[in-house]
């Protein structure tokens, strides 16, 4: 299956940078797949749904800040199983929701993965204000839990 | 009793902003503040990095617009270095920025203001976004907004390097330049863009303009201030998002300073309260005094709105006459109605897809002298663009080896930070009475006031996964939950 694993997030402002941190790992330890593929970036929206184009499967992995749980947890899950919070609300910086982005783009006749193809592996963190490209302790230490994560689906 | 109304991010959020209405015995609007969380350090991050890394540093501070900060950047590192660069790579930087300003606004017109104008603003939640825009005007413009993304994306990568972080600006010019076949395809492209802004522009007349209540609610009173307006412009006061002098006007439409990038400091001051941490630029000479409009105020706006009041007309035919069409429209200049910007940021999509093709069929753009080496001791040097939510000032200081020792950023939004302030308070006042249900249609009306100035917050990038919910709780005098209004379907 055409699988597209994706690191979301900024790589100098702190636990943000999680996302990269793993898939850089994942691109590491998938080399020779060719079915695999992997790329790291900071985008959402419409964009992030562009990028998404032609694969059957694709894995996001991101930062998550709930505040609810300790930093470090990595969670497992569909897009889909995620309340679509923005759809009917615009009062994004400057973009749509993923999830609305994808519908806006299978009703252009996009190729786009289906919902239940859209994993998302997420690690909560707790600092993403300051500018830094380190991850606290917490962070650091959930990079080979949540790369693990990740290899279980390939 | 005081009550209070939180419009707040109830998990992380692409550069979240909060905002919250206090309400006073009588049910009106006592006041209301529109925080917005800081991102800590960068000036700090950058010391002792070479400042030929700033170009590619800067443009990971934001996720919504890396090409206005790589462009900031790579002036403000021409500068540092005293280097003037070659014509060819002027053009091509500003090439690479046209195709970046029509993929943004298109982006804000279709995702964020065309579910209000378009959709309707007290239109069901669940229409109220750019699926509802696509039912409503037909499935062709989606295709159509897709395409232009695409054509936009296409020319930052081939001059650029990359899509959306370009990475070939560098101190004295580019690392690269174009083909002929390039620039064909350029040219082909930038067509047509043309064609798509023109339809852009027919659509909001079609079904904004002709629409009564929605001209009502733009030249309505609920969301007019009067300011100083903000925009860099050419040696003809028409409007230049690359390069040229920052002109400031009052609110009758006279010009009261035009200063070079360098001059910022003596025309730009900061002024802080208590109770954000974001500072609000205000103009130097007037001076700070309050929220408030008029020509006291030092309270100035950085729009496209601005840009236009800003300036003397367009650089471009087409974008002239629908420049001309919009101050007649509106009774003259500057337009104070801020719901008007808009309609300003269509006919700069307009302006950015002909200057596109002028620079595409410019004879010198395939030349191969796009990079000058700097032989100037580097010392201290500022950049401005207009980025697409306002002016976007970078200021380096480096040591004789080009090392930064310092650095300074005015973002685009934070210009904004004290008009924006204004507008949502105007607007809450305004709707929101004694005896007034607040509802979701409601409080979307009130965040409209802050949605014409397309914020861009903390340049946080993203959030998981890519999504900005809110939740309104309204509160007590003693902190206890009245009501909680959240303002999403699942």
């Amino acid at each position: 299956m055409k699988t597209l694993v994706i690191g979301l997030g900024n790589p100098i402002l702190g636990d943000d940078g999680v996302g990269w941190r793993v898939v850089e790992e994942v691109a590491r330890r998938t080399a020779g797949r060719p079915e695999v593929e992997t790329d790291c970036v900071a985008l959402g929206g419409l964009s992030l749904m562009e990028r998404l184009t032609g694969y059957e499967r694709v894995i996001l992995v991101d930062a998550i800040h709930t505040g609810q749980k300790p930093a470090g947890t990595v969670s497992r899950f569909l897009l889909s199983d995620l309340p679509d919070l923005t759809a009917g609300h615009s009062a994004s910086a400057h973009d749509t929701s993923l999830r609305n982005a994808l519908n806006v783009g299978r009703s252009m006749g996009i190729p786009l993965p289906e919902d239940s193809q859209i994993h998302v592996i997420a690690v909560e963190v707790q600092n993403v204000y300051d500018f830094s490209e380190k991850l606290s302790p917490p962070v650091e230490a959930a990079v080979s839990v949540a790369v693990e994560s990740v290899l279980q689906l390939l | 009793m005081t009550q209070r109304i939180t419009i707040d991010p109830i998990t992380r959020l692409e550069g979240h902003g909060k905002i919250e209405i206090f309400l006073n015995d009588e049910g009106e609007v006592a006041n209301t503040y529109f925080q917005i969380p800081e991102l800590r350090g960068f000036e700090r991050f950058v010391v002792g990095r070479p400042v030929e890394e700033m170009p590619l540093l800067t443009n990971r501070i934001c996720g919504v617009c890396p090409e206005a900060h790589h462009m900031a950047a790579a002036k403000a590192a021409d500068a540092v270095y005293h280097v003037d660069i070659p014509s060819t790579a002027k053009k091509l930087r500003e090439l690479l920025y046209m195709a970046f300003y029509c993929t943004d606004h298109t982006t804000h017109f279709y995702a964020l203001a065309g579910p209000d104008f378009i959709v309707g603003p007290d239109a069901p939640v669940a229409e109220r976004n750019i699926l509802g825009v696509i039912h409503k005007v037909g499935l062709e413009i989606g295709g159509k907004v897709i395409q232009m993304r695409k054509y936009g994306h296409t020319v930052v990568e081939m001059i650029g390097g990359r899509k959306v972080h370009p990475c070939t600006s560098i101190p004295g010019g580019l690392t690269k330049g174009i083909t002929e076949e390039q620039r064909k395809e350029i040219e082909e492209m930038g067509r047509w863009a043309i064609e798509f802004a023109q339809f852009s522009l027919k659509a909001f007349n079609d079904i904004v303009l002709s629409n009564k209540t929605y001209l009502d609610l733009i030249l309505g009173d609920i969301y007019t201030h009067q300011t100083y307006y903000m925009g860099m412009v050419d040696e003809n006061n028409h409007p230049n998002f690359y390069d040229g002098k920052v002109r400031v006007v009052g609110p009758d439409g006279k010009e009261l300073v035009k200063y070079a990038p360098h001059e910022y400091t003596e025309n730009v001051a900061e002024h802080v309260e208590p109770w954000t941490y974001l500072k609000f630029p205000y103009l130097k000479k007037v001076g700070w005094k309050g929220f408030v409009d008029g020509p006291d105020s030092g309270v100035y706006c950085a729009t496209p709105l601005s840009r236009l009041n800003a300036a003397d007309g367009m650089a471009t035919p087409r974008a002239q006459e629908e420049y001309e069409k919009m101050y007649k429209t509106l009774g003259g200049k500057p337009v104070h109605q801020r719901l008007a910007t808009h309609w300003a940021r269509l006919i700069e999509l307009l302006y950015a897809a002909e200057r596109w093709v002028e620079l595409a069929t410019d004879p010198e753009i395939t030349s191969p002298n796009y990079h000058a080496i700097p032989t100037e001791k580097p010392t201290e040097g500022v950049g401005i663009v207009e980025a697409p939510r306002g002016t976007l000032t970078h200021h380096y200081w480096t040591d004789e080896r080009g090392v930064v020792t310092k650095a300074n950023l005015i973002v685009g939004t934070t210009n904004n930070y004290a008009p924006i302030t204004m507008s949502i308070q105007k607007a809450a006042k305004s709707l929101i009475k004694k005896g007034t249900v607040v509802n979701e249609g409601l409080l979307n009306m009130v965040e409209m006031a802050f949605r014409a100035y397309d914020p861009c917050f903390g340049c946080a990038t993203h959030s998981l996964p890519g999504q900005m919910p809110l939740e309104i709780t309204i509160r007590n005098a003693d902190g206890e939950i009245v009501d909680v209004l959240k303002q999403f379907v699942d």
